[in-house]
């Protein structure tokens, strides 16, 4: 039959009849317009990311400093366990130059300062160390960004870490009924055309 | 091909566009609405969802909507592509102009706050001398306030101040928590009036052209919404000089087409109606059209500050929270020695202060967190800005839309009225946070670019004069008698209110006279 002919002869014939031409559907999976909803992982959840942004010792430096600024704590992820590093690596990445700028400079100052003062990069600082290069964060905020531009960066990378970690899957999984809040929610708006 | 002679062509679906709608279709005149964006789907077109699932875990795609400070990951798809409507400005004086081009407009996304404008604002050159009056006044008005009102649902409280009218409130008289009560005593204190806000409570979940306006309008028989059509320009009649219609394309297909009717309302925003009128070249005798772009200044979370009795998760509704509004109270009976004009402070109690403000770090930034959770006060400065000629808007030919369409060129800054008046807020935040003994943790008087506000007014202004206004009261223009404007860009000063209950007054007093002219047979 030509695809036309049978098309025709489709609209035209009774739902039963051409039902009866073919075998029955099994009977666990009855015919019905709501199609099943199958579940899907964000890519975070399969699988490592790519690193292309930061260099090996740029990316160290940013390592530690998102242990130190948003540790584990209370059995909730910290910003190691949120991939959130490597999350920033991704996002600087498409980022403007200025802000692609401001990382790369600030984690270059940090290692400089940390080898001028304690002969070893950042990565490597004991605790104790690494808080006397992150004075600027314990001084009041102000709306003046800090005119050094090793302080701009670290009140930045601060709230970009925090985010980047409360935003991940890795702290979704961790809330609790009663106890520790899951990430942010919100409406997402679909491309409207 | 259905080629139908409207009555009128409303430009627009929202605020104005809606309520022009609404009102000249109830008189049963034929209407034909075109707007440049789609029908929205709240059901379709949105879905909760957690950040990591976006594909930039909430910080949204970088460089996406340079001037859309409100836009977020989760809501970026509901403002206007930049590239694809571009606007340009010089780079040292940044415009943010935030726009919507959905069915509906802005009135789909806006804060609802719902404000009458007085004769502070109406006859404004009267009181301080600057500028120029409206060539109308309060009382011209207020008749529509009392229509526009029962619409839209407006909650407050009814509190007598000569500097923002009363309206017909559904009357909130909630209680206050104890923070407020704190707060209220220290601005009566010293002299600073305060009420609750006043917002739409609107119906369901939506106070919206889309919900309150169109349907009533639809319901008539007498309304065709044909979303999807970017209007390129309005089409004169040489012989007469009169509008007749607008040649249009359709944003799908690319397909130009063209709509006639006897008279034409421009309700398509303040600066995308100003623009039609430009790319037109009508309605612009006085060289007035373009000019005396104005709106309010923002500074959001000027003091940002920690009630201490809160601490530690002392939050019950009746410890903290709600919120409200300080009206202008500079220059009404004395005056100021850097400004003219005022401002106006929306004040809440019950947030958490952003991590940004604490000056720690690791768990004991997490401590401070949990301990303040709940305990903040913040405020946000609504400053009025000065409508001046020099701030203004043109046709920038070099640059065009996706539809060939010539773009808009901003110009505006702020002045030394504003900065001022910045810093007099700043300082009166801080003044009323001491007084009650709250820690304040920063204060700012640094205001975002203009636009931000997302309160354009001017460019297309009334006045009784057709040399210096565009306009006549009627928001009918001098020029083209056919031709009516009824957005915020007829607006002559702004105030420091949320303009939307005055856009929605005009355009329905202007609608009533459009009809009445039309039954007369005058237009």
């Amino acid at each position: 039959m030509k695809r036309r002919r049978f098309l025709q002869a489709v609209a035209a014939a009774p739902a039963a009849s051409l039902i009866a031409q073919h075998p029955a559907p099994p009977a666990a999976q009855p015919l019905s317009a709501e199609l099943p909803k199958l579940d899907f992982a964000v890519p975070d959840a399969a699988a490592e990311p790519i690193h292309r942004f930061f260099t090996t010792s740029q990316f160290a430096a940013l390592r530690k400093l998102g242990g130190i600024l948003m540790p584990a704590a209370n059995g909730g992820p910290g910003a190691l366990d949120a991939n959130a590093p490597e999350f920033l690596d991704f996002l600087l990445a498409e980022s403007p130059a200025d802000r692609q700028q401001l990382y790369r400079a600030g984690l270059d100052g940090l290692n400089a300062q940390a080898t001028h003062r304690f002969a070893k990069p950042f990565a490597e600082l004991a605790m104790a160390q690494a808080d006397e290069l992150l004075a600027p964060l314990r001084a009041r905020w102000t709306y003046q960004p800090p005119a050094d531009p090793a302080g701009r960066f670290l009140l930045t990378a601060k709230l970009d870490l925090r985010t980047a970690t409360l935003n991940s899957l890795e702290w979704n999984a961790s809330a609790r009924p009663g106890g520790r809040r899951g990430g942010p929610a919100g409406l997402y708006w679909r491309p409207i055309d | 091909m259905t080629n139908i002679d409207y009555d009128v062509l409303i430009i627009g679906s929202g605020a104005s566009g809606g309520m022009t709608a609404y009102t000249l279709t109830r008189k049963g005149i034929k209407c034909l609405m075109l707007d440049a964006g789609p029908p929205v789907d709240f059901t379709r077109d949105r879905e909760l969802k957690p950040a990591y699932e976006l594909p930039f875990r909430g910080f949204g795609k970088p460089g996406q909507l340079p001037h859309v400070f409100q836009a977020t990951e989760f809501n970026a798809n509901q403002w206007v592509d930049e590239k694809q409507v571009p606007y340009t400005h010089d780079p040292a004086q940044p415009y943010n102009w935030v726009r919507v081009r959905l069915v509906g407009g802005k009135t789909l996304f806006w804060s609802r706050m719902s404000f009458r404008l007085s004769d502070y604002e109406f006859k404004a050159k009267d009181h301080d001398g600057f500028g120029d009056n409206w060539p109308i006044a309060y009382a011209d008005l207020a008749p529509y306030y009392d229509q526009v009102e029962p619409i839209f649902r407006v909650a407050g409280r009814r509190e007598g101040f000569p500097q923002l009218p009363d309206g017909l409130f559904i009357e909130d008289n909630s209680p206050e928590s104890k923070a407020n009560q704190q707060f209220i005593a220290a601005t009566k204190e010293r002299g600073i009036p305060n009420t609750k806000m006043r917002r739409s409570m609107g119906r369901g979940p939506l106070a919206s052209s889309l919900n309150l306006l169109l349907p009533d309008a639809l319901a008539t028989g007498n309304l065709t919404i044909v979303p999807n059509a970017v209007v390129r320009e309005l089409t004169v009649d040489r012989a007469s000089g009169l509008v007749s219609g607008a040649n249009f394309v359709d944003r799908h297909s690319g397909r130009e087409m063209h709509a006639k009717a006897r008279v034409v309302a421009v309700g398509a925003s303040c600066l995308e109606s100003t623009r039609l009128l430009l790319n037109s070249g009508i309605a612009n005798s006085s060289g007035v059209l373009g000019h005396y772009l104005h709106d309010q200044f923002y500074i959001t979370q000027t003091v940002q500050a920690i009630v201490p009795e809160a601490r530690g998760g002392n939050t019950a509704r009746a410890l903290i929270g709600g919120g409200g509004l300080i009206p202008r109270f500079r220059n009404l009976k004395t005056k100021e020695k850097g400004f003219i004009r005022g401002y106006a402070l929306d004040w809440s109690t019950g947030g958490t202060p952003d991590a940004k403000y604490i000056p720690l770090y690791g768990e004991a930034l997490d401590k401070e967190i949990e301990n303040c959770r709940g305990a903040g006060f913040s405020a946000t400065t609504m400053g009025e800005v000065l409508p001046r000629f020099e701030n203004h808007v043109r046709i920038d030919k070099t640059v065009k839309d996706a539809w060939g369409i010539p773009a808009l060129h901003i110009q505006t800054c702020y002045t030394s009225n504003e900065f001022n008046m910045a810093k007099d807020a700043v300082s009166t935040l801080e003044e009323l946070c001491h007084a009650c003994g709250w820690e304040v943790l920063a204060a700012h008087d640094r205001m975002f670019p203009p636009g931000y506000s997302i309160h354009e007014l001017g460019t297309c202004r009334m006045g009784d004069n057709p040399k210096t206004s565009v306009l006549n009261k009627w928001n009918q223009s001098h020029d083209v008698k056919n031709l009516f404007v009824v957005d915020g860009s007829s607006f002559v000063t702004g105030g420091s209110q949320n303009p939307t209950m005055t856009i929605l007054s005009l355009s329905m007093r202007a609608s009533d006279y459009l009809a009445e002219q039309m039954r007369r047979g005058d237009l």
